[in-house]
């Protein structure tokens, strides 16, 4: 086994010849189909309706994302400082969530949500609704489906960054005679600020071109972005618009991953995912 | 004393029943899924009128299911043996190599886990249209190696980082040849990095939903796309039993998992 640059030949052929060339035949298809210019990036942008895809994208990432870290936050909290016994319970599940076949997870909340399913049913059993909920084919439904998926990407790194916060330092804090409210707005939120920024960073990057929960539970007036892609591809056979939708795709995210990295560092991110 | 587990008082009965709802929260659809995969009503009544195991003797009954799963397991045992063995080699080169860019180099190599899956399918899927590798499985092998192998890179580049490289030196100043000193020293010493890589590099190929619809074709069909083309046309309870099947792979994954960090430890 080599121990200099050769060891690298084998993944660098790989990428190189399979993701890099290829994206780039992409890119180079979204200016040259049907004629060479940048009338597909016109349209995309030009247009009222792809524009109402770029704001549903945009909007239910938004939502995702704030909704992850306000339920992550107290769980991570709880998961830094419980017996490991518990803990370790609670870790299971987790992982158990988040190891599930994606398709699995989402079939059962497309049967939960459903209008006969067993939330609505419950719900109007107790008497609190008369109506069923229109839980699914709508943002709802995704933004449920899509919090469910994210919560472990959210919780995990986080647990890391709150682990890392001394204890000693609230204990001065109390020691000072500062409130718990005070305690937790001045000390552990500013502290454990870098993690929830970067967690939430990359749980907003992965909704943003999120394409199987979206399309399975949300409905067809709020398409996003990821789904008119395949749309554009598989159906309308619409080469040009679909790479340029996808390359703009591409620059956000990509844009957006190299803020991440600026926040936490290159090794972090590889060490700790 | 906001980290103190001890002296939170009320406060920490609040957060435990809060991270108890989460925890719920993340169960519910799993264990819903079970369930229903055994319950009677073809309309997925629940709680079920009745339990059977009609639904699975279903799938079992249908080729198609059998033949998809298999073919999900060729290929994902094939992208986690390619995409263990191209990252251990490149997580040797980027862990102890010297050279310039190679933090660059790293980055580009965990490029494909931060792009959006759908981009990458629709350029493998236009390339491979071109190279003839369109719905076979060498293509399929390939595509997915590219997504799995940032799963591999990251726990072996880890561990290898932890591991103490005086030792493999130890054993060369004692007369080992590099490699055997390799093989033989350090490769056991990081097998948990390893067996991880191979784990999520398995899942990564076998979970794969975006990329298997692009490529695949009518004689060669993932799980996955078995599962969502049923999912498109109608929520068969029989998609329960194939989901069920799933989850009990899942749990068995965590088990040998938890055993093998266990056995390390002690």
């Amino acid at each position: 086994m080599p121990a200099g640059l050769n060891g690298l030949l084998p993944a660098l052929v790989l990428i190189v010849l399979f993701f890099v060339v290829p994206v780039l035949a992409l890119l180079l298809r979204s200016v040259t189909e049907p004629e060479p210019g940048l009338q597909n990036y016109a349209a995309l942008l030009g247009d009222g309706t792809y524009a109402r895809v770029f704001f549903n994208t945009f909007l239910v990432a938004s939502v995702v994302t704030i909704v992850t870290v306000l339920v992550a936050f107290p769980v991570a909290w709880m998961l830094a400082i419980m017996p490991s016994a518990l803990a370790s319970i609670v870790f299971g599940v987790i992982i158990l969530s988040m190891w599930t076949n994606l398709l699995t997870r989402t079939y059962a909340w497309m049967v939960l949500l459903q209008r006969t399913g067993v939330i609505n049913r419950t719900l109007m059993a107790a008497g609190i609704i008369d109506q069923p909920l229109p839980l699914i084919n709508n943002l709802t439904g995704v933004t449920i489906g899509m919090v469910y998926i994210m919560l472990p990407f959210m919780i995990l790194p986080l647990v890391g960054t709150l682990r890392a916060i001394d204890p000693m330092t609230l204990r001065a804090a109390a020691l000072c005679g500062a409130s718990p409210f005070q305690a937790f707005r001045r000390i552990l939120l500013p502290l454990s600020l870098p993690g929830v920024a970067a967690g939430g960073l990359m749980v907003f990057v992965m909704s943003l071109g999120y394409f199987v929960t979206p399309a399975l539970l949300g409905g067809t007036s709020n398409m996003m972005l990821a789904e008119m892609i395949a749309q554009m591809i598989q159906s309308l056979l619409n080469w040009g618009l679909g790479s340029a939708a996808a390359f703009i795709l591409l620059v956000v995210t990509m844009a957006l991953y190299a803020l991440q990295l600026r926040l936490v560092g290159a090794r972090r991110i590889s060490g700790g995912a | 004393m906001l980290l103190d587990y001890d002296r939170m008082g009320w406060l920490k009965i609040a957060l435990l029943g809060f991270t108890a709802l989460v925890a719920g929260f993340l169960l519910l659809p799993v264990v819903f899924i079970v369930l229903l995969s055994f319950g009677s009503s073809r309309w997925l009544a629940f709680p079920p009128p009745g339990w059977t195991l009609k639904w699975y003797h279903e799938l079992f009954a249908d080729p198609a299911w059998l033949d998809a799963a298999l073919t999900s397991a060729r290929i994902a045992t094939m992208t986690a043996i390619l995409s263990v063995v191209i990252g251990l080699l490149a997580s040797f080169a980027l862990v102890r190599g010297q050279f310039a860019g190679r933090e660059i180099l790293r980055g580009l190599l965990l490029t494909p886990m931060v792009l959006p899956v759908v981009v990458f399918a629709i350029a493998i899927y236009a390339f491979f249209l071109r190279l003839g590798l369109g719905g076979t499985t060498i293509g399929f092998v390939i595509a997915h190696t590219v997504l799995a192998l940032p799963f591999a890179i990251i726990p072996i580049a880890t561990a290898l980082e932890g591991f103490d490289k005086s030792i493999e030196d130890a054993a060369i100043v004692c007369g080992a040849s590099p490699l055997e000193a390799r093989l033989r020293i350090t490769l056991p010493s990081i097998r948990i990095g390893i067996f991880s890589a191979a784990i999520f590099s398995f899942l990564a190929s076998w979970d794969e939903v975006v990329v298997a619809i692009f490529m695949a074709s009518p004689s060669l069909q993932t799980l996955p796309v078995k599962i969502w083309g049923s999912l498109r046309s109608d929520l068969s309870p029989v998609i329960a039993a194939a989901s069920s099947l799933l989850v009990g792979l899942t749990l068995a994954l965590m088990v040998v998992t938890a055993l093998l960090q266990r056995k390390v430890k002690t």
